[in-house]
């Protein structure tokens, strides 16, 4: 841990696939960080590269056709970009967890739940069968599986999708994580059952004294959790923030565009806001600032030079924001 | 349920609802389990069981609930895309005009009707024959209806990608050259190309990105003013459910437990399940304090629903009377109805 309290620190990320299209750059330069005991939210839309960041932050990104050509990533005083693929697996697993949107793609189904917690322990803390039995079964109690020493032996099918997530927590918790990553938690699950696991989360968090990244696209749950927020658009961070800054005063004509799309906040019979046009395609990023042809504010200096992500002057501490009319944007 | 304890106002329907585009009475869809060699009959997944509802012309209802609660096989069998297993669905294209229960027709019949009652889905990817081009996915429909081929057909189908917010050269491109959004536009397209007076939009913003929904729902009810339509709007995302819906059902369990105006329900609600539902969405704001209901569990199987209230396994309520019978519609305005043993009735 640096003494400043930031576990995780991405400097300039930038990872790219390579295809017969051509080179998709999905992360071009990510800077965001993350506080020890903090939730970081990750927001942004299909494609804007969230998820592809935090597979580069755990190395997990299938090459080819995806590389790391860029950056740096931070983790308690180390460039995790520089590790050996044996460190690396020391690190994911006991440093590092990470769960995914879909409980069931990621569970093995031809092994018990038990068999694949038993696994994870065994491997990583060096304990028995016996010994690593028990701590599977303390941590589906943990997670409140009811009657966890009979759901052990039970297979992924026989769970219900919230139930599923619940195991996956639970072997990304056995080995007590410093940072659990969370793609898309709660996405594929129901709203009453997203209750339960963000509270579940919320809840270990609390005990562990764990930093969350959590990356979802829903604005509701980010507001909920996080208490910082990075708001991505095509693969970059276009506004950094704690989260009662963010949507106390949105800075980014993205984010703001964002927040009016939202039926929550039109009254009834009003029109939505919709930002119009599509995501620009990561084979062929627009020059300049890459929201500026759905943009209203958008001028010939913004396809003319990138803007970079610097301090807003009239906000809180540590508000950044990537955009070349930051005065203009708070009279959208 | 009987006749008469359908006009004692014992059931979902809104009463001050008169002449309905759409009056659907006590509808039902079981699914049979079968088991064994013989594929003998063992039992039924009552996935809807028994619904009531009134649909105004012009109007938005939602039919909201978790997976497994029915919703969507409530919209597809309405349409006949399943074989109801029980109710009515009174169907009144001219006001005050002459009524048909579309559960009653031939097949030869029903597609008389197919015109008028629509049905937009989910998923843009899989809805799309990706073999087709645009053209024939939109065109389709009013060629086997007869209703206009050769140069009239190809206007047509411009005119509804432009009405769509589409290029109309989009026509000769295929579903996979499109955007998540613009193949729902193409989605509604082919919705709309018959004229419709009734469209069941089932999940149909639910896969697409915020901005991009907005898009989608801000033409929705352009359309519907355009065009008079009614929706029948199934959904699980409440935020869209309250932007967009005239009236709301919840359901759960194949049955409606609350029904009300929109106000109805995000100001009022009385049902546990409904307040809990309400309370279980994240709202966009950190500031607000998390008074939030957690409901214990998960939704029951189907298959095998609790004994009396279905909701009762989970209610925080929940009193011994709840798992002996299943409750009665409770009135608490014209408007507004709810099953629960534990609601006291308008005074």
């Amino acid at each position: 841990m640096s003494a400043d309290g930031k576990l995780l620190e991405l400097q300039g990320l930038r990872t790219y696939f390579y295809s017969e299209e051509g080179e998709a750059r999905a992360v071009d330069g990510v800077d965001y960080t993350l506080m020890k005991g903090e939730t970081l939210g990750v927001v942004g839309e299909s494609g804007c590269g969230k998820s592809v960041t935090a597979l580069s932050v755990i190395g997990l990104i299938p090459s080819p056709p995806g590389k790391v050509v860029g950056g740096k990533v931070w983790f308690k005083g180390r460039n995790l970009l520089e590790l050996s693929e044996k460190e690396m697996q020391e690190i994911r697993g006991n440093e590092i967890s990470m769960i995914f949107q879909e409980p069931m793609t990621a569970l093995n189904p031809v092994y018990t739940i038990g068999n694949q917690i038993i696994e994870t322990v065994r491997l990583h803390q060096g304990l028995g069968k016996e010994e690593a039995r028990q701590r599977a079964i303390e941590m589906l109690d943990l997670v409140h599986i009811p009657n966890p020493e009979a759901r052990i032996d039970e297979y992924p099918h026989q769970l219900s999708g919230g139930m599923r997530q619940r195991v996956m927590i639970a072997m990304a918790m056995s080995c007590d994580p410093d940072l659990l990553i969370a793609d898309e938690p709660t996405t594929a699950l129901d709203v009453t059952v997203q209750a339960q696991i963000l509270e579940l989360i919320g809840d270990l968090q609390s005990r562990t004294d764990m930093s969350v990244l959590l990356i979802t696209h829903d604005l509701g749950v980010i507001a909920e959790t996080a208490n910082h927020v990075a708001v991505m658009y095509a693969g970059k961070v276009v506004e950094y923030a704690t989260a009662v800054d963010l949507f106390a005063k949105p800075r980014h004509p993205y984010t703001i565009g964002l927040f009016r799309s939202l039926p929550d906040f039109a009254a009834p019979g009003e029109r939505l806001q919709a930002i119009p046009g599509i995501v620009p395609s990561a084979f062929r990023f627009p020059s300049g600032c890459r929201f500026r042809t759905r943009c209203p504010l958008a001028s010939e200096q913004c396809a003319r030079e990138e803007p970079p992500l610097v301090p807003v002057e009239d906000s809180g501490e540590g508000h950044t924001l990537a955009c070349h009319f930051p005065e203009e944007a708070l009279g959208l | 349920m009987s006749k008469a304890a359908f006009e004692a106002g014992a059931s979902s329907v809104d009463l001050t609802i008169e002449d309905p585009l759409l009056e659907v009475r006590d509808l039902k869809k079981y699914f049979p389990i079968r088991k064994g060699v013989f594929a003998r009959h063992v039992g039924d997944v009552k996935a809807v069981d028994g619904i009531s509802f009134r649909v105004r012309r012009n109007e938005t209802l939602s039919l909201v609930g978790e997976s497994g609660c029915g919703k969507t096989t409530a919209g597809r069998t309405l349409l006949r895309l399943l074989a109801p297993t029980g109710g009515s669905a009174l169907y009144r294209p001219i006001p005050n005009g002459p009524q048909v229960d579309l559960f009653e027709l031939s097949n030869a019949k029903m597609r008389g009707f197919r015109s008028d009652l629509q049905i937009i889905f989910q998923d843009p990817f899989a809805s799309l024959n990706p073999r087709m081009p645009v053209s024939m996915i939109i065109g389709e429909a009013l060629r086997v209806h007869g209703l206009a081929r050769g140069a009239e057909l190809e206007d047509r189908v411009s005119q509804l990608l432009e009405r769509v917010g589409l290029r109309a050269e989009a026509r000769n491109r295929f579903p996979h050259e499109f955007s998540g959004g613009q193949r729902q536009r193409i989605g509604i397209a082919r919705a709309l190309a018959l004229n419709p007076r009734f469209i069941v939009c089932d999940e149909a913003v639910s896969a697409l990105d915020v901005s991009i929904q907005a898009q989608i729902i801000n033409l929705l009810k352009d359309l519907q003013e355009e065009f008079n339509l009614s929706f029948l709007f199934i959904a699980h995302d409440l935020s869209v459910v309250k932007y967009l819906s005239d009236r709301i059902a919840v359901m759960y369990l194949g049955r409606i437990v609350e029904t009300g105006t929109t106000q109805d329900i995000f100001e009022r609600a009385a049902h546990p399940y409904t307040q809990a539902l309400l309370s279980a969405v994240p709202r966009p704001d950190p500031t607000l304090a998390k008074d939030r209901i957690v409901l214990q569990g998960d939704v029951p199987s189907p298959m095998n629903p609790p004994s009396g209230c279905h909701f009762r396994t989970r209610c925080p309520l929940a009193e011994d009377r709840c798992a002996e019978t299943y409750p009665d519609y409770v009135r608490l305005s014209a408007t507004h109805s709810a099953a629960c043993h534990l609601i006291q009735p308008e005074t």
